[in-house]
């Protein structure tokens, strides 16, 4: 039944087998998940967010349990760009679509880290994580300040010939000025969104759980924050949109296809069950059968209105 | 100190709808869970599984979300060519309790066997096996694993006689046993470090495995290296994956940078733990 939906999407010139990826810094480099699950059934990966240089991350407790999410403070910790491109991708199954996320504390970072990968042929595209929400410095001050975010997005189109993808903050009073902002400076699609910015508290040890105090919320809670989100971005663009937040099931990508994503990143639920992403992307198909949408590209913005 | 022969790379880990086959609390809070899995690939002492109680599929279970870190207890063949893995947990919090609800024909989410087993001590050497709390759980299998000559004599302790896990399967092991409980509700007296001290007084040695409250391994460790005695540890991080992806249950190193428990551990040389940078 699903054979015959069409699943094919393109993400600002990405072009995908089905709209169901994997999102940054969940599903590490590719190969800790390649038992449960073949990424080349997927639409593809977002790797773990690369700085120039490899980094370390924060110390334990790193993450911790919330209602119906976790957070995590992880800090980015990254093997660097070049072993990324020297070990990491060419342990990669062929046929897997690769979207390197590029990360650093000042726009300059950014392009280094385009810079070597644009000639990189795995690398489809490339994610600017302009969203981190509990690195010190750099991440999500650019995803909150419209004009350092012009500034970011302009930065890395001058560095890379390949697709641009903008990881925004949902830490912010307009996604939609953001999103324009972006558009404005010639980004290929928004990825949307990062953990949204949250705490919690030991009483017993009257202490935060993280020890980074701040950290990172993601999983179910934050769903129907992100499918806003999503939501008014795609009213005030016309680039595409990868949502993220909390999809668990294909249910709950249906919506953010429905809200007007192209595609859509799972995230924490890979850690639940890391076939989640295969278990998605086939009921995505499945539920457009049953739908009559002869393509899954059909499904996005087709929000019935009262 | 005895070298530790190489042992074979441990199975692909497996992601499966596991059926339980039996579900119950063992006095106390703690329970002991067996579970009916197709295509397990075997594991190895040390060795550990993610549950996902309540949640199957496309079944919903958004909270808690977790799955969490169990060690196999120990695994034997089931019909149809099916493996039972047996797991011994205890009652924490929310995620276990639920746990405890999973009732016979019911599937619960299983991903493994994940993780370094421990290194098995030569035959020849004299190891020491330390458990207290939920680590006992991790610990069977080795003693099992280790060879008789290897004369491997177990050390566990407990709060109390009732909190005391697999305490009759360890004894019918026929291995020397030394119990340690808090309130003195059964063997000795006080912490289990106790009995450790006295064996490693005698010199004759070789290896220390142990698995319990980060206090018990690091005391364990520090006793041990008093002694020159080699000691591994098996942590118990908290973790959301368990297989690398999250970088959520990182264990600080002496050099200043991260092992990861679930990846490289949770079976550590004790000496690679910078023990206090652990939570
Ligand atoms: C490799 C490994 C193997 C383990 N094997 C076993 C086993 O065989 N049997 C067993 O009973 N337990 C085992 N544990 C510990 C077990 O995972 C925790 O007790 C469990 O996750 C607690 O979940 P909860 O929802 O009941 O408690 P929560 O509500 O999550 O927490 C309750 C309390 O338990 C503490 N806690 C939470 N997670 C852990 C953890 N991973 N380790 C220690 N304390 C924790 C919390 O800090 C809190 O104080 C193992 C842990 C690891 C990492
Ligand atoms: C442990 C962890 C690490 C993450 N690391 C990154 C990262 O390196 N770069 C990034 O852009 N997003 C990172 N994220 C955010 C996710 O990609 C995603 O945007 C967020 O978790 C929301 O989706 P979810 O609810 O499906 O998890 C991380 C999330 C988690 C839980
Ligand atoms: S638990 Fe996720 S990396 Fe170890």
């Amino acid at each position: 039944m699903s054979a015959a939906v069409d699943t094919k999407v393109d993400l600002g010139g990405i072009s995908l087998r089905n709209p169901v990826l994997t999102a940054s810094g969940t599903f590490g480099y590719g190969t800790e998940l390649a038992p449960f699950l073949d990424l080349t059934r997927i639409g593809g990966f977002v790797a773990k967010s690369l700085t120039p240089q490899p980094r370390i991350g924060n110390p334990p407790p790193r993450i911790a349990e919330a209602p119906a999410g976790m957070l995590n403070a992880i800090s980015l910790e990254n093997v660097g760009v070049e072993a990324f491109v020297r070990d990491k991708l060419p342990a990669l199954p062929d046929g897997v679509t690769v979207i390197a996320s590029v990360f650093g504390t000042e726009p300059a970072h950014y392009a280094e880290v385009c810079k070597r990968l644009a000639g990189v042929p795995r690398v489809a595209g490339v994610e600017v994580n302009a969203s981190c929400p509990h690195v010190k410095a750099g991440g999500i001050e650019f995803g909150q300040d419209p004009r350092a975010l012009a500034e970011l997005v302009r930065t890395v189109k001058r560095a890379t010939g390949q697709p641009v993808l903008v990881k925004l903050s949902p830490n912010v009073t307009s996604i939609a000025e953001m999103a324009r902002v972006c558009e404005g400076e010639g980004a290929d699609g928004l990825s949307l969104v990062n953990a949204v910015q949250a705490m919690d508290v030991d009483v017993a040890r009257r202490r935060t759980v993280l020890r980074n105090g701040l950290g990172g919320l993601s999983g179910p809670a934050i769903r129907p924050i992100a499918l806003r989100m999503v939501w008014q971005a795609a009213q005030a663009v016309s680039i595409p949109i990868c949502g993220i937040g909390g999809i668990m099931t294909a249910e709950d990508a249906v919506k953010f296809l429905l809200c007007g994503a192209v595609a859509v990143q799972v995230g924490t639920a890979n850690y639940l069950d890391p076939a989640a992403a295969g278990r998605i992307a086939d009921g995505i198909a499945e539920y457009a059968a049953e739908q009559g949408f002869p393509r899954v590209i059909d499904l996005v913005g087709a929000l019935e209105s009262w | 100190m005895t070298s530790i022969p190489s042992q074979a790379a441990p199975a692909l880990a497996i992601r499966a709808d596991a059926e339980v086959v039996e579900n119950r609390s063992e006095g106390g809070a703690n329970h002991r869970l067996r579970l009916r899995v197709q295509g397990w690939p075997g594991s190895t002492p040390g060795q550990f599984v993610m549950l996902s109680p309540g949640s199957v599929g496309e079944v919903r279970r958004d909270d808690p979300l977790l799955p969490r870190p169990m060690a196999v207890y120990r695994e034997h063949p089931a019909a149809g060519g099916a493996a039972e893995v047996e797991i011994l947990y205890r009652v924490e919090g929310r995620g276990t309790a639920l746990l405890t609800e999973s009732a016979p024909g019911e599937a619960i989410r299983i991903v493994g066997p994940l993780g370094q087993p421990f290194p098995l001590a030569a035959a020849a050497a004299r190891c020491l096996v330390v458990g207290g709390g939920t680590g006992v759980a991790s610990l069977y299998g080795l003693v099992e694993a280790l060879a008789a000559e290897s004369r491997p004599e177990v050390l566990l302790g407990a709060r109390s006689a009732d909190d005391l896990m697999a305490h009759d399967d360890f004894a019918a092991l026929g291995r020397p046993l030394v119990v340690t409980t808090e309130d003195g509700s059964l063997g000795e007296t006080g912490l289990v470090t106790a009995p450790l001290e006295r064996a490693l007084a005698r010199g004759d040695v070789d290896t220390v495995y142990s698995c319990g409250p980060t206090p018990m391994m690091r005391a364990c460790a520090e006793l041990a290296a008093a002694a020159g005695v080699r000691c591994f540890v098996s942590l118990e991080n908290n973790m959301a994956c368990g297989f690398g992806a999250c970088l959520g249950c990182a264990a600080p190193r002496p050099a200043g940078d991260y092992a990861l428990v679930c990846r490289d551990g949770p079976v550590f040389e004790a000496s690679e733990i910078a023990w206090d940078g652990l939570p």
